[in-house]
């Protein structure tokens, strides 16, 4: 794949629809691409799509990245046809006011929609200073009415945010998009497939594109816990804040200087010698990367590493700025060497080095 | 072009206050062919000028401002972040996670950051950044944006336009474009031999930022005997009252209030009970939210009605309008300047 190759990947991932729930136009869109790469996968019983290249005696790896974005779900159809919703998955309310959205419809089609509340005009001087709370939101897709609105849409529906995928900065070093977490993951993960494909690599693989990350981890809970893995690699992206109003102790990670490995997280800490390994053959090799330096977030290391009788666990993460908004924003450049790294540690993968670390 | 599309290609416009004239060729080659002539006064406005072919024929004004509301650089910060203050009144809520667009010497692309919540102090979480602390990411070094950008450099949402249910549309810059685009197609679709008078469209600058100065100076320089003064209006949500609201879809809107000529108003109220054009009736107990106070007080003074284009989510990127109403306003503008009785009445 080349490096346009890669970016066109992640903009057919990024764009697809794929709420935490409501992942199947992800997976089906992923499991296309394998089976052009000559992969077979499957689904499980909670719709994690999974490729397993078996190898026997070797250790059990397993690589996930989550297919689900942070979105919405409709809650009530009012009597003039808006939509109100409740959010899956963190979102602060402070970017829904005004946004674009993309609605899925009974058919499973979809319609655009926008994020409505009182206009400026109508506002208090309180109101204008406060965070609109989500319960005073709703979605127009321009219904007239309640039966109107119901004809299209109906309850539980989902959707998410409608944004362009751009990429932009000097020399376009960056990307903004929304659901980069953790289509970029899933991106990363084809890309290795692709570059180890005919490979003959002592370890026994299981790629799994993880759902339902986004509210508590289930889905890679199950997939751990069917796979019984003897190490997991996470690929995700992670909220950084290199951001010149933040002090630097607090920025988590920079742009551009390659995938952040978690040393801890709020859910996990993560194996040590798994962890030097992957700084090590980083180093060696040329690869960037980075340390994130600020315990905040989790990922699906969270049960993964709690599964079965342990999982010595590894998560890379790109830095990603305004993570969970319609605009994420990441470095291509981080996005292109993180794939890099992956391929490297799983070629190069030293099972005593990390026991003995 | 169709007026949807004429709608969206002149909202796509960059006309942030005070910088109406950067897309100028590009609204000359959309509406400039309905017209006899243009120009630009002093202070931005673009006038647009369709003739009767009559000898001292009365001078029609119809209204709409060009201008909508942006931000503009303050500051250029490390890692090529800039810092803005708003240009008119934007809402602070819609600014974090917005797409936007520096019109630099290069016309570059900008998020607006936010605070991920896997980051934020519980203390943060309730209160609302000012426009002034929040950064826009470019993407670019400082040095680099340095050559591009400067203190000053206007800043305008990025354009991005959907189709709603209903014949509805949503998108940016519809506050006050909208009305421009009915009001140059309703000129249009009037047959010359029809006018009664020459008719002046002006697309007035600097509505949106407390001043209205561009109507009051293009007004005065026009003269005209009777005005048609065209605003977006505030479309009913669930969350305001409708007697300070008017219906999306309910038909162009007909300002009552103690600045507008009441006689001028019930006759194009009639009007479009005559063509079958939806109207409904907004009230106000002092003046108007538009152009009209500005015009109504312009040299010995000038009959205005005000009317409005029903529009929800005014201020923002998700502003949303009925094409039924846009239909109807220019139908309704196109039936305005022929009216012979309102020229007879109105004329001086």
């Amino acid at each position: 794949m080349t490096n346009c190759e890669r970016i066109e990947l992640l903009r057919e991932l990024c764009l697809a629809f794929g709420p935490t729930g409501c992942e199947h136009r992800v997976a089906s869109l992923i499991k296309d691409k394998l089976e052009a790469l000559g992969y077979e996968s499957y689904l499980d019983r909670v719709g994690n799509l999974i490729v397993h290249i078996p190898c026997e005696n070797a250790p059990r790896v397993m690589i996930s990245a989550h297919t689900d974005e942070v979105g919405f779900i409709i809650s009530e159809i009012t009597e003039s046809g808006y939509l109100k919703f409740r959010v899956l998955g963190g979102i602060d309310p402070r970017v829904l006011c005004g946004k674009h959205v993309t609605v899925e419809t009974k058919s499973g089609d979809f319609v655009a929609g926008v994020i409505a509340s009182k206009a400026i005009h109508h506002q208090t001087a309180e109101e204008r200073k406060a965070v609109t709370p989500i319960k005073s939101m709703y979605i127009d897709i321009g219904a007239n009415k309640k039966e109107d609105a119901e004809s299209v849409v109906e309850l539980g529906g989902c959707a998410t945010f409608d944004s362009k995928f751009v990429q932009f900065g000097h020399e376009n070093a960056f990307i903004k998009s929304k659901a980069i977490d953790d289509r970029l993951g899933c991106a990363e993960m084809i890309y290795v497939l692709e570059k180890i494909k005919g490979q003959s690599i002592p370890l026994d693989l299981w790629f799994c594109f993880t759902v339902r990350e986004e509210i508590g981890l289930s889905g890679a809970q199950t997939a751990a816990q069917s796979i019984r893995p003897d190490y997991s690699i996470v690929i995700e992206s992670t909220a950084v804040a290199d951001l010149p109003d933040v002090p630097e102790n607090s920025r988590v990670a920079k742009l551009g200087e390659g995938g952040a490995i978690s040393l801890r997280d709020r859910s996990t800490i993560y194996d040590r010698g798994f962890v030097r390994m992957a700084l090590a053959l980083a180093e060696s090799k040329g690869i960037p990367a980075q340390l994130k330096r600020y315990v905040s977030g989790g990922n699906d290391a969270g049960h993964i590493h709690k599964s079965g009788s342990g999982v010595r666990a590894l998560a890379i993460s790109a830095p990603s700025r305004y993570i969970h908004s319609p605009a994420c924003v990441v470095s291509k450049n981080d996005y292109l060497s993180m794939g890099e790294l992956l391929y490297t540690i799983i070629t190069n993968f030293n099972e005593e080095e990390i026991k003995n670390a | 072009m169709e007026l949807k599309e004429l709608i969206v290609s002149m909202a796509s416009l960059m006309t942030v206050t005070g910088y109406e004239s950067h897309d100028s060729e590009r609204l000359d080659e959309l509406i400039g062919g309905f017209f006899d002539e243009s120009t630009t006064d002093a202070l931005g406005n673009r006038i647009f000028i369709k003739r009767c072919g009559r000898e001292n024929a009365p001078k029609i004004l119809v209204d709409a401002h060009l201008d909508e509301i942006g931000m503009i650089v303050t500051d250029i910060k490390e890692n090529g972040f800039l810092t803005v203050t708003n240009v008119g009144g934007v809402d602070t809520r819609i600014l974090q996670a917005s797409d936007v667009v520096i019109y630099g010497k290069e016309k570059i692309f900008g998020v607006i950051g936010s605070t991920p919540p896997h980051l934020q102090k519980p203390s943060e979480a309730k209160s609302l950044r000012a426009i002034g602390e929040l950064l826009i990411d470019t993407g670019y070094p400082k040095e680099e944006l340095e050559k591009i950008v400067r203190i000053g450099t206007p800043v305008g949402f990025e354009v991005k336009y959907v189709d709603l249910a209903n014949g509805k549309i949503a998108g940016k810059g519809f506050d006050d474009k909208a009305c421009a685009a009915c009001a140059a197609e309703g000129i249009r679709r009037a047959a010359r031999e029809d006018l009664a008078g020459d008719v002046y469209l002006m697309l007035s600058s600097r509505e949106e930022t407390t001043a209205v100065a561009g109507a009051a100076t293009g007004a005065y320089a026009i003269d005209p005997d009777y005005a048609f003064v065209f605003d977006v209006n505030l479309g009913t949500t669930p969350d305001v009252p409708k007697s300070e609201s008017v219906e999306v879809g309910g038909g162009v809107s007909l300002t009552v209030c103690p600045i507008t000529d009441r006689r001028l108003t019930r006759m194009t109220a009639e009007l479009a009970e005559k063509r079958g054009l939806k109207y409904q009736i907004s009230v106000s107990g002092s003046g108007t939210g538009t152009n009209t106070p500005s015009i109504h007080l312009t040299g010995a003074g000038i009959p205005c009605v005000d009317a409005g284009l029903p529009l929800k989510s005014m201020h923002t990127c998700a502003e949303s309008l009925d094409m039924a109403d846009a239909e109807c306003a220019a139908e309704l503008i196109a039936a305005f300047i022929t009216s012979k009785e309102i020229a007879e009445v109105f004329k001086r």
